[in-house]
């Protein structure tokens, strides 16, 4: 209870333009988001990028927030952007394509990006997550680092709590299944 | 992570399959949750985050000043419609008191477009005038009507009937 009122407080602050009370809710949700955004792009550099706009649009939405669970909507604008980041992506690739034919290849939109392939390697986990399907991927994430319950999942990806649970739970058995194969 | 929704999640599951499967699903549920917890992902860059804080603090000021200025020039023009507004659906001038003017010349005589005939007073001065005009022609053209005194006498009357005219 004490955690709501002093996070209400701050988002109250944040709502009046409160430097610090935006640099509290960066302590607070920072490691999470951040942890989200890298375990669905596997790429540092890129989770960087999403974290700074995740905050910025932040600072730029604070006053549409109009109570529930704050994590529910700072997670919703989170997804939003990773989503926008693939789509903006998409229309890249397809306009690389275009002007060079079939001579360069793009890493698959699913795959995580590497910035310094010779610094960066990938953990058995992430190399595991990337080999579920891009939703359910997004679920199990999404569900762990938002740290929401099953209703609220459900609410802001808007599909029903069954669909949701199912998913979910094939999910975690299979990316088990390839952790222990 | 284990459940920090507080939710039932065996309770949940069980809404959609039997009580041996609901607590199959949540033990995988269960592992597979644990071992994202054994795995953590990297954290944030530390200087990333200060300058994430204070990009905010520059974007929060920038939009703090952007609203402040929105707001002033919404009241400057709310201000400019309520005043036009007032103006408009304020009180009539038919809700006023009205007015009475009365006019110095009457009616007769500002519609009038033969002034000496219209106006009493004029016509008659002006016909004296006229008839002592000819008198005094008649006078000065030798006719002993009147005596050697008379044109002096009527030189006075019409001099006299002058000053009754402008006296009114």
């Amino acid at each position: 209870m004490g955690r709501s009122v002093e996070l209400a407080r701050i988002i109250d602050g944040c709502k009046s333009g409160d430097a610090d009370s935006f640099a509290q809710v960066v302590d607070m949700y920072s490691g999470r988001c951040y942890g989200y955004f890298y375990r669905l792009t596997g790429d540092r550099d890129l989770s960087d990028e999403l974290l700074s706009e995740l905050f910025i649009r932040l600072v730029e939405k604070i006053g549409s927030y109009k109570g529930g669970a704050f994590e529910s909507w700072l997670f919703k604008i989170a997804s939003n952007i990773f989503h926008d980041h693939l789509r903006g992506k998409q229309r890249r690739k397809k306009l690389l394509e275009a002007r060079r034919g079939q001579l360069e290849l793009e890493p698959d939109l699913n795959e995580p990006r590497f910035s310094d392939e010779g610094e960066e390697r990938l953990d058995k986990l992430q190399t595991h997550l990337n080999r579920l399907d891009a939703d359910t991927r997004d679920l199990i994430l999404l569900r762990f680092y938002s740290e929401l319950s099953f209703k609220e999942i459900a609410e802001l990806r808007s599909e029903p709590i069954g669909t949701a649970l199912s998913k979910l739970h094939r999910g975690l058995k299979k990316l088990r299944e390839l952790m222990e194969g | 992570m284990t459940n920090p929704a507080h939710e039932d999640l065996v309770e949940l599951l069980r809404r959609f399959m039997d009580e041996p499967a609901a607590r199959a699903a949540h033990e995988d549920i269960q592992t597979g949750e644990r071992l994202l917890e054994t795995h953590p992902a990297p954290a944030p860059d530390a200087r990333r985050v200060t300058a994430i804080k204070t990009q905010m603090a520059v974007v929060a000021l920038r939009r703090h000043r952007t609203v402040r200025l929105v707001r002033g020039s919404l009241a400057a023009a709310a201000a400019v419609i309520v005043l036009a507004l007032i103006g408009l659906l304020g009180p009539r001038s038919t809700d006023r008191p009205r007015l009475s003017y009365a006019a110095i010349i009457p009616t007769a005589i500002w519609d009038s477009h033969d002034l000496t005939a219209d106006d009493l007073d004029l016509a008659y001065f002006s016909a004296e005038i006229g008839r002592i005009e000819a008198q005094m022609q008649a006078l000065d053209a030798g006719d002993s009507e009147s005596g050697s005194g008379a044109p002096d006498e009527f030189e006075n009357e019409l001099m006299a009937i002058q000053t009754d005219f402008w006296k009114g």
